[in-house]
């Protein structure tokens, strides 16, 4: 009985390694290697900074949803220094991409307009946070 | 995967290391109920504050770095309870402190994050080979080296010892993606070509000669095979990253090759080693015990183990340091052992994952090389205990019972966390 019951703890002991393991292995697969060029998706999923000082070609993906701004707390933290703490929030709303500008002093801007109300996005639309010009992709 | 997921894993790499304990405990009837909650608790509080501390400074860096980790320490430590519970004891107070080092490392690199390190190039160097360099400082000195196993790696301050060349890795890693940042350009231009091999201007082979010399002073004056090869793959591996040219391979290749040579002609450690590594039974009960016994170990272990507390890895020597992986592959089996690979596999994945995505030069050649120390150290070490290549005598990161070593991969875990927060894609 206790080498049964030993052996058993043992495979339990093994199964929750191979479990924690595999948790890191299936979402480790996206993040390594060199870009997401290879994946074609249908739906805008990412920004690229296309015009910046220091952040150009930097990209971001949408996920749920992103805050940009300059704060620490910002989910995409940009080096602008006309932009605001928490510049502008970009999220998936069934299949839209919505872009909120949450009270920013310089405004958010898309194709050279500045929005006052959450504004859809489709890919190839730029996105202007202070002096920083984002590409939809 | 997000910083909750994060989380979630390193409360199930906390459940994992008290498992073990508990295990421990039950098999070996040692009956100390309180360590089972002391090792979940110190799990927490140790990989629990760096998990905070990302969350706080950096929000967007890569979640798989710290559960890989974690779950790497909470195999070595189920290893290191079953074999010496003093040692486990002290292996916890290191892993607090090595927790409370990345925080603070995170907390000095909130800002600016690992950028502003470039402009101090010399200053790593120069603290880099002092630390390689403290052990031989004499013994009647307050500070002064020590020689463990003929190996002299080790400095003592008033009865607390640690190893200065854990922690000489980084400061190497950090000059060398520095220094690269600046001239891996002019390092890939061709002036001539040898053997159909395009070779850059001889003053470019600068760095890859002090890598060198360095690693050889440390061989020959430390008796210490680890890391000297640790240093030389780094320095070689990092000129190829750089500049993508084959012939810093080539010419480091040719390096070792005379350089092995030499040292096996030269010097009688060297010869040891390697006469044990080609036939340990020759000299069964002196210089080839170590391996004859641990090769013992991983055949005994078979598919899954002789399970927790079962077996017999107290007969290997130094089984709770360099020989951890015989010890795991003895009561954990193929199993548990290709499970720990894996996990090195991983880890290794997502640093040259994170070099990939950063797109500042001296970030990415950071990652990269700090990337290459953790690989090329546990690969060693692996294949030294595996009798793939002679035995090494460095730690394995996170699995080792050893404070330095602990602090010293923590802080590398850290400093690729941060750079990827700011490198890459959410």
């Amino acid at each position: 009985m206790p080498a049964l019951f030993l052996n058993i703890l043992k495979l339990i002991f093994l199964g929750l390694v191979y479990l924690f393991l595999w948790q890191i292995a299936r979402s480790i697969g996206a993040h390594v290697g060199p870009g997401q060029r290879s994946k074609q998706t249908k739906v805008a999923d990412e920004l690229t900074v296309i015009r910046s000082e220091t952040m150009a070609g930097q990209t971001v993906r949408i996920g749920a949803g992103i805050v940009i701004g300059r704060s620490d707390e910002a989910n995409f933290i940009i080096d602008d220094t006309y932009a605001s703490d928490f510049h502008a929030r970009i999220g998936q709303q069934q299949d839209k991409v919505l872009l909120t500008d949450l009270g920013s002093t310089n405004g958010t801007y898309v194709n050279g307009r500045r929005i006052t109300v959450p504004t859809s996005l489709g890919k190839g639309d730029t996105v202007q946070i202070g002096k920083t010009i984002f590409e939809v992709r | 995967m997000n910083r909750n997921a994060e989380a979630s894993l390193l409360v199930g790499a906390a459940l994992l290391a008290s498992l073990g304990v508990a295990m421990v405990n039950f098999t070996l009837g040692r009956g100390f109920d309180a360590q089972v909650a002391l090792t979940f608790l110190v799990w927490i509080l140790s990989f629990g504050s760096v998990s905070f501390a990302l969350r706080r400074w950096a929000p967007a860096a890569s979640p798989y770095l710290l559960p890989l980790a974690a779950i790497l320490a909470a195999i070595g430590f189920t290893e290191i309870y079953r074999l010496d519970a003093g040692l486990a004891a002290i292996q916890r107070w290191s892993l607090l402190l090595a927790g409370a080092m990345a925080v603070l490392v995170l907390f000095l690199l909130r800002g600016e994050g690992v950028r502003q390190l470039r402009r101090y190039r010399y200053l790593f160097l120069t603290v880099g080979v002092l630390l390689l360099l403290m052990p031989l400082l004499p013994d009647s000195f307050p500070i002064h080296g020590a020689e463990i196993n003929g190996s002299r790696l080790w400095v003592r301050f008033q009865g607390l010892s640690f190893q200065p060349g854990e922690l000489a890795k980084l400061f190497l890693a950090l000059f060398l993606a520095s220094y690269l940042a600046d001239n891996h350009v002019a390092m890939s231009a061709h002036t001539r070509r040898v053997f159909g091999l395009g070779f850059p201007p001889l003053r470019h082979f600068g760095p890859i000669i002090i890598a060198g010399g360095v690693s050889f002073v440390v061989l020959v004056y430390q008796r210490d095979l680890g890391a000297s090869l640790l240093l030389f793959a780094l320095f070689v591996g990092m000129a190829y990253i750089a500049t993508g040219r084959r012939s810093y391979l080539a010419a480091g290749g040719l390096f070792v090759a005379i350089g092995g040579v030499v040292a096996y002609q030269a010097f009688a450690h060297v010869q040891r080693r390697v006469g044990a590594w080609i036939r340990p039974f020759d000299d069964y009960s002196d210089t080839g015990y170590q391996i004859a016994q641990a090769l013992f170990a991983m055949g005994s272990g078979s598919i899954s183990g002789s399970g927790i507390g079962l077996g017999r890895p107290d007969l290997i020597p130094a089984a709770a340091t360099d020989f951890i992986f015989a010890a795991v592959a003895e009561e954990m089996g193929f199993a548990g052992s290709v499970a720990v690979i894996a996990a090195y596999a991983l880890l290794v994945a997502a640093g040259f994952g994170i070099a990939l995505r950063t797109r500042d030069v001296f970030r990415k050649f950071l990652a990269a090389s700090l990337t290459i120390v953790l690989g090329v150290q546990s690969l060693l070490i692996l294949a030294g205990v595996l009798r793939l290549f002679p035995v090494t005598g460095i730690t394995l990161p996170f699995m080792s019972y050893g404070g330095s070593s602990l602090l010293a991969n923590m802080i590398l875990v850290a400093l690729l966390a941060r750079i990827s927060h700011t490198g890459r894609s959410v």
